[in-house]
C-alpha cells in the first residue's frame, strides 16, 4: 500500500532492483579487463573502494543519473530515470536520451548485455545505504569498481550529488553549477528576507495516500521544503514519531487532523507537478472543507511549488525560480 | 420426480424476524461507532450538533459531516451490495464458493482502470469510478455471452476471463510505473478518500438493484432447487438467471468501482446466514443487506484504529475477519453449511 510512498524510497527501490539484477546477471563477466591507470581510495556507503583516479567509462543508476549527467561525467550508460526528465535541461535531456539505457526503472527491464557492452571502469549506484545492502555487490564488482552513494534524508542530495561527482571525476562542472545555485539562493534570500521573516509555514506534500484518507505534511528538510529553506522559509513543527529517511522530516496524518496540523500556519505551500497541475493527493486535501476553513487559506496565503523532487543543483535552480514565482505576491503583502 | 420446497419450521419462522431486528440494532450501533471513531476526537455533543445544528466553521462538525457520515453511508451501501451480490450468485450457481467477483466484475474493473491510467484517463475520482463501472459491465457482458447456456459454463468463463484480464493488467502495470501508481489507489480496497467524490449514481444503482434483488428472490427460490424443479414450479429460469446476473453486475460493479476490490464480504455473509434463513432466498437477501453493512462498518472502524501510525485499508481487515469467520462456520456447522 505504501510501497512507493516516498520518492526517496521509490528511486531507491528501483535502483536497488536494477542493481541487484545487474549483479545477478553479471556473474559471467568476472575477470573482464579492468581499466588501467592510477587509482585512489574512495569512501562510499559500501566501504572504501579503489577506483580509477580519472574514470573514463562510468555507468550511473538511480539518483546518480541526473547528478552525473549534470556534472558532465564521462557516462557510457545510465538507468532509466523517468521522473527526473521534467527537471532536466534541454541539453541534459538530450544527453540522457542519447546515452545507452542499460536498464529501465525496474529489474524486469534490466539489459545486462547492454551494460557489458559499455565496459565501464566505474559503476556509481545512487541508492540509500539500506537498499544497497540488498545488492549482490560482489558480482557487480566483477564488472568494475562499484561505489554506492545514496541519500538518507531528502536534503542530503547536496552532499550525495557532490560525492557522486567526485567519484566520477566531475567536480569541476559540479562546483560551477553549485556556485550558480548558491548565488541564486542568496539573491532570493535577500529579496524575500522581510516577507518570510517570522512567517510560520506548513507544507502539503505530493505523496499523501488518498486510499488511506491521509495527507503528507512536510517539515524543514523534506523534499518539498528543503530548497525553500535555502531562501529563508521556515516550516514550523516536527514529525511526531521520527522514522528513517524521509519519514524523519515528513508524516502522514489523517485528513481529519488537517485543522490541528495547519491551524497555526501563516502560509501554506503545497507540491504541484512540473506542469503546474495539482497531484491527486493534494487535490484531495484542497477539495475538503477542512482545508477551506484553515486561516491561511482564508487569507489566500497558499503557494504552489513546482520541482520539489529536485536532487541536483541544476534542478534545484528551477525550484528556486518556481519559488520566486510563487512567493512574488508576498512582496506586496 | 419433483418435490415441493420443504416447509419452514416454526422456530425458524420466528427466528428470522428476531434476527432482522437484532441485525438492525447492531447496524445502528455499528453506524454510530463509525461516525464516532476516527483520528480526531469528536465529543458526542458535537457529533449530534453536526447533524442537528451544523456549523460550517466548526471543525468537529466538518469532520462528521464531510468525512465520517459519507464514509458510513458508503460502508453501508458497499457492504449491502457485496453481501446481496454474494447471496444471489451463490444461490444462482448453487456454488458455495462463488462470490460476486467470479463473473469477472472485479478484474474487469481493474483492467479498465489499468488501461485508463495508461492512457491518462484515470486522473480523477470520477473518471476512476466511470472506468470501474464500465469495466465491470463489459467484463460481465462478455462472460455472459460466452457462458449463458449453463451456470457451470458461466462460472468457468468468469474464472478464465478474470485470469486473462488479471494477466494483461499486470503486464501493463509492470511496464508503466505511473500506471501502477494510479492503480494502487484503487486496488487496495478502501472506504477512505472517497468521501469527496459524487457517489449519487452508484448509491442509487445499488439501491435500485437491492429492490430488484428482493423482487427476484422468490423466483430464485425455485431456481435454487434446480432447473428441472424450477421449470416444474413454473419459473422462467432463463429470465430469472439473466435478471439475477444483471443485478449482481450492478451491485458488485458499483461497489467495486467506488471502494475497490473487497473480498470475503460477498463470500462470508451468505454463509453466516444460510442456516438461519433455512433456504428462503428473500430472507437471505434481506438479512444479507443488514449483516453485510455491519461487517463492513466494523471492519472499517477497526481499520481506523488498528495501527497508531495510520489507517489500514478496510479490505485487509475484512480478509482478516472473513477468513476466520469462514473457518468457524465450517467447523460449527460442518461442510454441509457450504
Amino acid at each position: 500500500m505504501s510501497l512507493l510512498r516516498s520518492r526517496l524510497t521509490q528511486g531507491a527501490a528501483a535502483a536497488a532492483v536494477l542493481a541487484l539484477t545487474v549483479g545477478l546477471s553479471a556473474c559471467g563477466a568476472a575477470g573482464e579487463e579492468q581499466t588501467e591507470g592510477p587509482t585512489r581510495q574512495f569512501t562510499a556507503d559500501n566501504g572504501t573502494v579503489e577506483i580509477p583516479q580519472n574514470p573514463k567509462r562510468v555507468v550511473a543508476t538511480g539518483y546518480a543519473v541526473p547528478s552525473l549527467i549534470e556534472a558532465d561525467a564521462p557516462l557510457v550508460g545510465v538507468s532509466s530515470w523517468e521522473r527526473g526528465e521534467p527537471m532536466m535541461s534541454d541539453e541534459d535531456l538530450t544527453t540522457y536520451k542519447e546515452l545507452p539505457q542499460v536498464a529501465g526503472e525496474t529489474a524486469a527491464e534490466t539489459n545486462y548485455d547492454a551494460i557489458a557492452e559499455q565496459n565501464p571502469d566505474l559503476i556509481v549506484i545512487g541508492v540509500p545505504k539500506p537498499i544497497f545492502a540488498e545488492i549482490d555487490a560482489e558480482r557487480l564488482e566483477s564488472i568494475a569498481p562499484v561505489v554506492a552513494v545514496g541519500p538518507d534524508v531528502p536534503s542530503a542530495w547536496r552532499e550525495v550529488s557532490r560525492k557522486q561527482a567526485d567519484a566520477a571525476g566531475a567536480l569541476e562542472r559540479f562546483d560551477e553549477v553549485k556556485s550558480e545555485y548558491d548565488a541564486k539562493a542568496e539573491k532570493l534570500k535577500n529579496k524575500y528576507a522581510d516577507a518570510l521573516s517570522g512567517l510560520k509555514l506548513a507544507h502539503v506534500g505530493g505523496y499523501g495516500e488518498v486510499e488511506n484518507g491521509n495527507f503528507q505534511r512536510e517539515f524543514d528538510g523534506s523534499w518539498g521544503t528543503n530548497i525553500a529553506g535555502d531562501i529563508g522559509a521556515k516550516y514550523y513543527g516536527e514529525v511526531e514519531e521520527k522514522g528513517k529517511g524521509s519519514r524523519a522530516v515528513s508524516e502522514y496524518p489523517s485528513l481529519e487532523e488537517l485543522p490541528s496540523a495547519m491551524r497555526e500556519a501563516d502560509a501554506i505551500t503545497y507540491t504541484v507537478n512540473a506542469d503546474g497541475s495539482v497531484p491527486q493527493s493534494v487535490e484531495y486535501v484542497m477539495d475538503s472543507n477542512l482545508w477551506k476553513n484553515l486561516p491561511a487559506v482564508k487569507k489566500d496565503m497558499t503557494f504552489p511549488i513546482k520541482y520539489t523532487e529536485a536532487a541536483t543543483y541544476g534542478q534545484a535552480q528551477q525550484t528556486l525560480d518556481a519559488l520566486d514565482e510563487t512567493f512574488a505576491p508576498l512582496l506586496n503583502k | 420426480m419433483t418435490s415441493a420446497p420443504p416447509a419452514t419450521p416454526p422456530t425458524v419462522r420466528t427466528a428470522r424476524p428476531a434476527a432482522l431486528a437484532v441485525g438492525l440494532l447492531a447496524l445502528l450501533a455499528a453506524g454510530v461507532a463509525s461516525v464516532a471513531v476516527g483520528a480526531r476526537a469528536v465529543p458526542v455533543g458535537e457529533m449530534w450538533g453536526a447533524v442537528a445544528d451544523f456549523d460550517p466553521l466548526n471543525g468537529d462538525h466538518l469532520v462528521v459531516r464531510d468525512i465520517r457520515l459519507p464514509r458510513t453511508v458508503l460502508g453501508i451501501a458497499v457492504g449491502a451490495a457485496l453481501a446481496v451480490g454474494g447471496a444471489l450468485i451463490q444461490t444462482l450457481s448453487r456454488n458455495p464458493l462463488a462470490e460476486p467477483g467470479i463473473l469477472g466484475v472485479t478484474h474487469g474493473a481493474g483492467f479498465a482502470l489499468t488501461v485508463g491510467a495508461a492512457l491518462g484517463l484515470a486522473g480523477s475520482a470520477v473518471s476512476q469510478l466511470g472506468l470501474g463501472v464500465a469495466g465491470s459491465v463489459l467484463a460481465t457482458a462478455l462472460v455472459y455471452a460466452v457462458g449463458r447456456h449453463s451456470t457451470l459454463r458461466l462460472l468457468l468463463a468468469g474464472v478464465a476471463f478474470s485470469a486473462v484480464l488479471m494477466g494483461v493488467s499486470l503486464g501493463i502495470r509492470l511496464t508503466s510505473p505511473d500506471t501502477l501508481d494510479k492503480y494502487r489507489f484503487w486496488a487496495v480496497g478502501s472506504l477512505a478518500g472517497r468521501e469527496q467524490a459524487d457517489l449519487t449514481v452508484p448509491l442509487v444503482a445499488i439501491g435500485v438493484a437491492f429492490v430488484g434483488a428482493l423482487v427476484i428472490a422468490r423466483s430464485l427460490n425455485a431456481v435454487a432447487l434446480g432447473e428441472t424443479v424450477a421449470h416444474t414450479l413454473g419459473a422462467n429460469v432463463a429470465r430469472v438467471r439473466t435478471v439475477t446476473l444483471v443485478l449482481i453486475t450492478v451491485l458488485a460493479g458499483a461497489a467495486t468501482a467506488v471502494a475497490g476490490p473487497i473480498l470475503f464480504v460477498g463470500l462470508i455473509v451468505p454463509h453466516l446466514l444460510r442456516r438461519l434463513t433455512s433456504g428462503s432466498v428473500p430472507w437471505l437477501v434481506g438479512l444479507s443487506a443488514v449483516v453485510g453493512p455491519i461487517l463492513m462498518l466494523v471492519a472499517d472502524t477497526i481499520a481506523r484504529v488498528l495501527l497508531h501510525t495510520g489507517e489500514v485499508p478496510v479490505a485487509i481487515v475484512t480478509a482478516f475477519l472473513g477468513g476466520p469467520m469462514l473457518i468457524w462456520v465450517v467447523r460449527r456447522y460442518g461442510a454441509g453449511s457450504l
